[in-house]
């Protein structure tokens, strides 16, 4: 284990040396930053004003929402259940957006249907979420503790509103909170790629420029192989962390200079009936509302980060351990660089597949077939995500750690496997590369 | 040869036994490798003693190297016991062995510094011995200038220095060179084999593969030649070549050539000839039935005037190819 660790830093020096390494560091963080703008500033542009109807057959909502009107959204309620064909079609209800779902349920299952006309933006549909959220919890304060609210939201979970169309209730899609998962999902999708390759052209190097030979007189390939993906490993971790400090300072310019009417708390302000929050001086209210306006609401809450993070770590290093072993052992058994590129293409199509599961998730979070893909360990790390970031029905979160674990599991297999390739083939120079070959070196001791 | 010596105690403490154990630094028993169907090594045995020089010879392909990374660890033999200095060869007995392949590289945008640490650490060195012995290398190459350099700005006759300081800066007991000597330049071939001289004088033990029969013959105590997977010959250079020596004698003289085959007659033959300068020569001669050195001495002597003459060994170069080919003609007969 020491070799592979001298190995590993060895590998990290060179890649923190490296041009591509820095390049990376500046326009990845530029790129997500990018992205947000536009959801954000793009995103507003489509209809600005809403109607939205809230059927509250058990008046749990007490016909309140605002404090005060918000110039964007308006608010009615009606204390029965529409139908939703009823509601897409029926003339008096066509005034309205949406239609915003409450059953008596909500306070237990936290969990509402939005069924909406026409998509709305994503500042719409996070403002519309973020108001009926104030107030469930304000009522939640209300009806079952005696917390102050700041108390309150550092305890509770947060509601998940589906988004629904009206005119096709069935289809899932356009979950915001899944779309992050997504987005968690192809970050870790993009690391696996660029520091796989990155392990692949180490390898190749290492045997085009006959280093390996000299090496391998001091360590095991087994730990050569280990040492190389740890050190590329540590050097996509740090290179994620770098991410995360840069998008952060991202974010925090852009909420204080990009958009600044975010910030306006009294156009945030919900009814506010509970003493704690009454009690709160001004400036107390204001940080508490620019704490809570929409943009922190959907980067810093609605992605959970805490949770996400922590199991974005957990399937970013596991998923890289899993797929980095693929790169490693076609390295070591390509004949030559180019050898390497055109084997990789099988890897690639894989990581396409993972991309395209983790859609398929988005659409469909409930089909078996998500199910399955949440299992497959080449799939697993994206699903898993946005599963995560849709929430996993109530007494089903173990699954998450099912999946973990198969693909865990899955890595440490790959790696045996992976470790004979490496053994067989990283002292074969020069040679045309076939699947019969592979075949013969997986299956030699 | 190195005998150890030690002392065993016997029911009279008076009378004391010693028994000489003699100490193989490397004994390979009927090592046997194969690659799939192909036969690489068919139980090939060889022995190195502590402190000499071994050339391991053999044509391309042979299982040369297939050998040497055997006993590196880096493949695993088939069939066979490797031991070294008379233990089952192991794992920590790495770190006492120098190997300097023959497809040899470095990482080309490292320093050298930074290369000699990595390797010295992965050979378990502390970074102070790493820097010690480096320091030692660097002033006897007198390559100062390159610590901070990196492999890409040198010469590749800077690098063959680095590759070679970065074999022994761990101080092996034992040193494996594959092809120590192919795209050396002569100067950096004459250094090393000085380098490779004064270790042998310090007790180290030095194995290498080599073409270079110039090289082998000027610096081997010992080979061993294999040929198609199989040893089929083993000894020292001097009696190798002693053995196998035909009859032939060098004769360097000056006057006149006509005279000299002249003198020959019918019991000599003359083989080769070098043209020296106006009327100098040397000439090989072969004795023919009882003739011996003294009578061709006697024969010249007063038709030239002889400067030196000399007994000619078969050269390595010689050996090696009587020896494939006495091989081939064998299997083929077979």
């Amino acid at each position: 284990m020491k070799n592979s660790w001298i190995i590993a830093l060895r590998e990290l020096k060179e890649r923190m040396r490296s041009k591509s390494f820095i390049a990376m560091a500046i326009v990845g963080p530029l790129l997500v930053l990018g992205i947000t703008y536009m959801l954000f500033a793009l995103g507003g542009k489509n209809k600005t004003h809403w109607n939205v109807l809230i059927t509250d057959p058990n008046a749990i909502m007490q016909a309140k929402i605002m404090a005060q009107e918000d110039a964007t959204v308006s608010y009615d309620f009606a204390n029965d259940y529409i139908e939703i064909e009823d509601f897409a079609n029926n003339p008096r209800f066509q005034k309205y957006d949406a239609m915003l779902e409450v059953n008596e349920k909500i306070l237990n299952n936290k969990t509402a249907f939005l069924f909406y006309r026409e998509k709305p933006s994503m500042q719409m549909a996070t403002r519309v979420q973020y108001q009926f959220e104030r107030r469930l919890e304000e009522l939640m304060i209300a009806q079952f503790t005696s917390l102050s609210v700041s108390d309150f939201r550092k305890i509770k979970q947060p509601i998940n509103v589906a988004m629904r169309n009206v005119y096709d209730p069935r289809d899932e899609a356009s979950d915001m909170s899944g779309w992050v998962g997504f987005f968690f999902g192809g970050v870790i999708l993009l690391f696996i790629f660029l520091f796989g390759m990155t392990i692949l052209r180490s390898i190749s190097k290492e045997k085009s420029n006959r280093i390996v030979e000299v090496l391998l007189a001091s360590v095991k390939p087994r730990q050569l192989m280990l040492g190389k993906i740890m050190g590329i490993g540590i050097a996509a971790f740090l290179q994620f962390a770098l991410w995360i400090l840069f998008v952060g300072i991202g974010l925090y310019v852009m909420r204080e200079t990009l958009f600044p009417d975010l910030l306006d708390a009294s156009k945030m302000d919900v009814v506010q009936m509970t003493e704690a929050m009454k009690n709160q001086t001004l400036q107390e209210q204001m940080l508490s509302a620019k704490e809570y306006n929409q943009f922190v609401e959907l980067i810093y809450e609605r992605i959970r980060f805490g949770n996400m993070l922590g199991y974005f770590a957990l399937f970013l290093a596991v998923g890289y351990l899993f797929y980095g072993t693929f790169f490693a052992a076609l390295g070591a058994v390509s004949g030559s660089e180019s050898d390497g590129q055109q084997f990789v293409i099988p890897l690639i199509a894989l990581l396409f597949l993972a991309l395209y599961a983790g859609h398929y998730a988005l659409n469909n979070p409930t089909a078996e077939l998500t199910s399955w893909f949440s299992y497959i360990p080449f799939t697993s790390p994206v699903v898993c995500m946005v599963k995560l970031a849709q929430g996993y029905p109530q007494g089903q979160g173990y699954l998450i750690y099912v999946s973990f674990l198969i693909l865990l599991v899955s890595a440490m297999l790959v790696l045996w496997a992976a470790g004979r390739l490496y053994k067989n083939g990283i002292l074969q120079f020069g040679h045309r590369l076939g699947f019969k070959q592979l075949f013969k070196w997986i299956s030699r001791a | 040869m190195k005998y150890h010596t030690f002392n065993s105690n016997t029911l009279s403490q008076k009378k004391t036994t010693f028994i000489q154990i003699l100490v193989n630094m490397l004994k390979l028993e009927a090592i046997s490798k194969s690659f799939y169907q192909k036969l690489a090594l068919d139980e090939v045995s060889l022995t190195l003693e502590e402190g000499e020089i071994f050339g391991l010879l053999g044509p391309n392909g042979a299982g040369k190297t297939t050998l040497i990374r055997i006993i590196n660890r880096i493949v695993e033999q088939d069939k066979g016991v490797v031991r070294f200095k008379n233990e089952l060869m192991n794992d920590k007995h790495l770190a006492q062995i120098g190997y300097l392949p023959e497809e040899r590289g470095l990482y080309r945008t490292m320093t050298v510094y930074d290369h000699a640490l990595f390797l010295g650490r992965l050979r378990g060195m502390s970074k102070n011995d790493v820097n010690t012995n480096f320091n030692y290398w660097v002033d006897k190459f007198e390559i100062g200038d390159w610590r901070k350099k990196r492999i890409e700005e040198l010469s590749k006759g800077m690098a063959q220095k680095v590759q070679f300081i970065c074999t022994v800066l761990h101080q092996p007991q034992l040193l494996i060179l594959d092809e120590p000597f192919s795209g050396f330049d002569p100067i950096n071939v004459e250094l090393i084999q000085q380098e490779l001289k004064e270790m042998k004088a310090q007790g180290k033990t030095i194995m290498l593969s080599s073409h270079n029969m110039k090289s082998v013959e000027e610096i081997c105590d010992r080979v061993a030649l294999i040929h198609q997977s199989k040893k089929i010959l083993e000894g020292r250079v001097s009696q190798i070549r002693e053995s196998r020596k035909d009859g032939n004698f060098a004769v360097r003289f000056s006057g006149s050539m006509i005279a000299f085959v002249n003198a020959l007659w019918t019991g000599f033959e003359l083989v080769d000839k070098e043209i020296l300068g106006d009327n100098r020569f040397v000439a090989y001669v072969k004795m023919r039935g009882e003739n011996n050195f003294q009578d061709l001495l006697q024969v010249l002597l007063g038709q030239i005037q002889i400067e030196a003459a000399w007994e000619v060994l078969p050269s390595m170069q010689e050996v090696f190819i009587q020896e494939i080919n006495h091989s081939n003609q064998t299997q083929d007969e077979k």
